[in-house]
């Protein structure tokens, strides 16, 4: 709890600047920003001076960005008094002050002589002045392995102890409950297994810079799907499969995934089932649809300005968007997993898994716990449907039939996808027709916008969706 | 008697965990006389060829008296052998040859049903009141059991067939000239101890026991895995240990997994039912993972697949001589397995898919290197079926399963080297077609090419002996970060083999968490070559298209 006139501070932000900015979870790529603090926890290992290495504590790096914009990283440092070559990838920098001495700091989530102290911590339920970790009652034995960490992610770092759990160290940290933490305690403890059980987490308190306390859930630890693999991964496998195949229909190759989609609908339905019946639920009427169908076309609008390619499309949109306002409700609305798509799937043994309950991590935290139409879920998987299908036909060796088959697996694969949701809510998202197609191109102009800015030659998967929907919205769906 | 046989080792109570076995079809195998049927005069010249093969237990389906009308499971004298197969004392002077070079010898046994032909039937259909009238069972009605499915939907109607003879309705549950022995009469367990013995005494090493589920009726019941089937089951068990020590049961049991477990009978005691029971459904999984190049199918397979007692061991095949089963699938993926497979309406039979490996494959030499080399290193002791080795091909225009029954293929002369008979005479015609035929596909000319499957089956073969792991040991799914790609350890004490299995007909790579055994140095085991050191971060491997690694992870004290 040490705030940014503390002489460490000082001595350490250059470093961390210079890091943070070469980390694929910082947000802040490409904008200005200053270190306002750097908040360092109680150390985890003995404090330096007990001679021994790593010495390990959590800090919290707290910035600021011309625009007023404060955000607060967490990079959890082991020190060690000589340059470590085995962990070149997570040097940090050198630092030398009155506390350690001449140190280098490495990220200690690879280091597996540092990351023990989280497990330890969780199977003790340790108490520090600033740090609490606190343990599930699953009835998983929990014992001490080493780590590894995992490399595949964006926003936050993964590391699996042996074979039996998973530790999620959120990057981007907030004041309050972390919604990924809170989702999967209440799925946990219900007994539904449609998602990694929660064994732990920890949480943290410091005072930050403008001197307000801040309790915020650091990390997170569910059980290790030890032999999943991801629901994108294993639709592209099936598209792969389809594309080698330029003379066979999306149903008659070996690949075929639609039974695999429709299992993904079930399971998703089943998700909301247990959301709604854990978390509070509401009743959307012509107010928030108004509400909602502004911020749509509020995004739409923003997005045409910086996209282009958009404008044909625009009045169309407009009027779908337009529709919600119109529509007779009242709309249930619940808690949701907010960033549905096929990446944040699993594929275990025992069926499908969802991950991921943080929402759309660019939102802030109140909105990333407000309540929605499950139909934002929905109409984010029949997206990501198109996409693992469309992303293999922007290679240039693509053939003549790929944009064709690409169409055809979507809709066969989208609709055993609404077909498993069906089937196992009993309520059938068509029915609902007007309200999905909107949220789907809601979130078609949202891809367009993030597609142009970062990877400006899959533009036109969300441009061609939009551009297929807007001719025959119905077939799109029914397909 | 077999301890001073001079081919095998002494005692040795679980030779078949670590087992390949090999079936042959006595009739297809070798005509030694030119009457166009294969015999067990020819099986035996050909010993040898099994030898070299490397397999440690040939498997022969029923040889016996029979109006062969089910491929010779119509038994209609259960301790003799027709005169086109041979005698007896050919039988004798095969298991002896068999012996001398290490082999052993299991052979198929049908407790369930009779052919209509055998004399106890006659018997028991012209005098009711006689010693053999309460063998079968008889009922004045059709409707009893009728929970009970039928089998071979394709040409049975009923369980029950009515008999003008006796007057009366006999139960069958395969085909109505199959009538099932009634195991309610003691009589009948005492005739089929007899029968057992006498091939026992002959010094046979086991029996595959055709058909288990079946042998009790009861009402109410479907009439499969009844606790009266099991407990004779165990009785028999107590008498094959007691006199036959080292002598084996395998149990055909085409049931979930979950289900055959309790043919290996109590778990606390190591199993006093079946040593070995056929795992049925890793087969067609095998199949649809490899066309949907998704892991999923045999990982999920394996991973609902329950603990066995230890003394006992999973049998595992890619093909026999039934049909591909689809009864161990769900219809979803009966219909797309038909879909993908059978395209032909004649290559589905019953409630499966009548080809053999190669056919099923499109005769891709990677895949059917990759499927057997899944079948050598998954959990279970492999069969090998006769044929396969050499990549032949199936005959979907002959009539029920014979189309994967045809002559082995020798060598590229008349008949395939399998007779010197008039090919008219032939009991089966050997393959001729363009692709398959034996002037294609024959031992001869896979002998003489080191880079051929037969060259390369039995250097699998071979590998595999080597690793008591692949038999004894323990099996864990790696997962890995490609769905394609299937990889597995299997640990026995010091032996640890890991298994990495592409199953997409494209390069993949894949990174697999191999921390466990930080520090070591894989090395492949066909070539013995020596793979980068394991670290701390995930092992990245590349595989070629259906391609697959086998490697010895040595202990890290090894140099």
């Amino acid at each position: 709890m040490k705030s940014a006139d503390d002489h460490a501070a000082l001595t350490i932000s250059p470093m961390h600047r210079a890091y943070l900015t070469n980390q694929r979870w910082f947000g802040g790529k490409g904008r200005d920003f200053d270190v306002r603090a750097v908040h360092e926890l109680s150390w985890l290992s003995e404090p330096p001076g007990a001679g021994e290495w790593p010495v390990t504590r959590v800090e919290l790096v707290e910035i600021g960005y011309e625009d007023g914009d404060l955000e607060t990283y967490q990079v959890p440092v082991a020190y060690y008094p000589e340059k470590q070559d085995r962990l070149e990838h997570a040097y940090i920098g050198e630092v030398e002050n009155q506390q350690l001495g001449r140190a280098f700091a490495y990220d200690a989530l690879h280091d597996r002589s540092a990351t023990v102290y989280w497990l330890r911590g969780i199977i003790d339920e340790r108490v520090t002045p600033d740090a609490r970790f606190s343990r599930l009652e699953t009835g998983d034995e929990l014992t001490e392995e080493p780590s590894l960490a995992l490399t595949a992610e964006q926003s936050n770092t993964s590391l699996v102890y042996g074979e039996q759990s998973l530790l999620k160290v959120f990057r981007k940290v907030a004041d309050g409950r972390n919604p990924d933490i809170e989702i999967h305690q209440a799925l946990t403890l219900d007994g539904c297994d449609k998602v990694a059980a929660l064994l732990g987490w920890m949480s943290g308190r410091w005072t930050n810079a403008s001197g307000k306390t801040v309790t915020a859930d650091l990390a997170m630890l569910q059980r290790f799907l030890r032999t999943a693999s991801n629901g994108w991964e294993l639709a592209l496998t099936s598209v792969r499969d389809l594309m080698a195949e330029g003379d066979l229909h999306a149903d008659e190759v070996g690949g075929d995934f639609a039974g695999e989609s429709e299992r993904l609908g079930a399971t998703t339905g089943e998700v909301h089932a247990e959301l709604a019946k854990l978390f509070a639920t509401a009743r959307w009427s012509a107010p928030q649809l108004s509400e909602l169908a502004d911020q749509m076309t509020a995004r739409l609008v923003d997005t045409v300005a910086a996209v282009p390619q958009l404008k044909p499309y625009a009045p169309a949109l407009r009027g779908i968007f337009d529709d919600v306002r119109g529509l007779a409700g009242p709309v249930p609305v619940q808690r949701v997993h907010g960033d549905l798509h096929l990446g944040q799937t699993m594929r275990t043994v025992r069926g499908w898994k969802l991950i991921d309950f943080e929402g759309e991590p660019a939102k802030p935290l109140a909105g990333r716990v407000a309540l929605d139409s499950p139909l934002r879920d929905i109409a984010a998987m029949l997206r990501s449907f198109d996409y693992a299908a469309q992303s293999m036909t922007t290679s240039p060796n693509a053939h003549d039939q790929a944009g064709f088959r690409a169409v055809e697996w979507t809709g066969r694969n989208r609709s055993a996808f609404l077909d498993g949701y069906a089937a196992l809510t009993g309520t059938d998202p068509r029915d609902q027709r007007s309200l999905l197609l909107a949220y789907e191109m809601d979130k078609a102009v949202y891809e367009s916008m993030y597609e142009s800015r970062n990877r400006p030659s899959w533009l036109p998967i969300p441009l061609g969706s939009i551009e297929r929907q807007l001719a025959n919205p119905v077939a799109e769906v029914d397909a | 008697m077999h301890p001073t046989e001079p081919g095998l080792t002494e005692h040795d109570p679980e030779w078949f965990k670590r087992a390949v076995f090999y079936e042959v079809l006595v009739r297809s195998f070798k005509d030694s006389n030119g009457d166009g049927v294969g015999d067990l005069a020819g099986l035996t010249e050909k010993l040898d060829y099994i030898a070299w093969l490397g397999v440690d237990c040939v498997w022969l389906p029923p040889f016996y008296t029979s109006p062969l009308r089910d491929g010779g499971y119509d038994i209609s004298d259960y301790t003799d052998i027709p005169s086109d197969v041979g005698s007896v004392e050919d039988f004798k002077a095969f298991l002896d040859g068999a012996h001398h070079r290490g082999l052993r010898v299991i052979v198929d046994f049908v407790l369930n049903h009779t052919s209509d032909q055998h004399p106890w039937f006659q018997a028991s259909r012209s005098d009711p009141d006689g010693p053999y009238g309460d063998f079968y069972v008889w009922s004045d009605t059709d409707d009893r059991w009728s929970k009970a499915r039928i089998i071979f939907v394709d040409t049975e109607s009923s369980n029950w067939t009515w008999d003008p003879v006796r007057g009366q309705y006999f139960w069958h549950r395969f085909y109505s000239h199959q009538p099932d022995l009634n195991f309610d009469n003691p009589a009948v367990h005492q005739a089929m101890f007899d029968a057992l013995a006498f091939w026992l005494d002959l010094g046979i090493d086991g029996f595959r026991l055709d058909a288990v589920p079946y042998l009790y009726e009861r009402d109410g019941t479907d009439g499969e895995n009844l606790p009266e089937t099991h407990e004779f089951l165990r009785k028999l068990r107590r008498y094959v240990d007691d006199n036959y020590p080292d002598r084996i049961l395998l149990a055909e049991a085409n049931q979930w997994p979950s289900d055959v477990v309790d043919y290996f009978g109590d778990f606390e005691s190591g199993g006093d039912e079946c040593h070995m029971c056929f795992h049925f459904p890793v087969m067609p999984r095998i199949f649809m993972a490899v066309r949907r190049e998704s892991r999923y199918p045999v990982s999920e397979i394996l991973d609902e697949t329950p603990p066995i007692p230890s003394k006992c061991q999973w049998g595992i095949f890619l093909r026999n001589h039934d049909e591909l089963t689809l009864e161990m699938v769900t219809d979803e993926d009966r219909d797309y397995m038909w879909g993908e497979y059978a395209k032909d309406p004649r290559m589905k039979a019953n409630i499966g898919i009548r080809r053999r490996l190669a056919p099923l494959l499109d005769n891709d030499l990677n895949q059917m290197e990759l499927f057997t080399a899944l079948l050598l290193s998954l959990p279970g002791s492999p069969v090998l079926y006769y044929g396969d080795e050499i990549g032949m091909g199936d005959n979907i225009w002959l009539g029920d399963r014979d189309g994967v029954r045809t002559p082995m293929q020798w060598t590229p002369d008349r008949n395939a080297g399998f007779s010197t008979a008039n090919p008219g005479r032939l009991h089966l015609p050997a393959t001729m077609d363009p692709v398959f035929g034996y002037q294609a596909v024959n031992v001869e000319a896979e002998l003489e090419n080191t880079s051929s499957l037969l060259q390369w089956t039995r250097r699998m073969v071979h590998v595999r002996k080597d690793h008591p792991a692949f038999g004894l040991g323990t099996f864990s799914d790696l997962g890995g970060s490609n769905p394609s790609i299937l990889s597995y350890a299997r640990e026995f004490g010091d032996d640890t083999v890991l298994c990495v299995n592409n199953l997409s007909r494209f390069p993949q790579p894949v990174e697999l968490d191999l921390r466990k055994w930080e520090g070591a140095e894989p090395i492949e085991m066909l070539g013995g070559v020596r793979f980068p050191r394991i670290g701390e971060l995930p092992y990245l491997l590349t595989l070629g298209s259906h391609g697959f690694y086998w490697f010895r992870i040595p202990r890290t004290t090894e140099d």
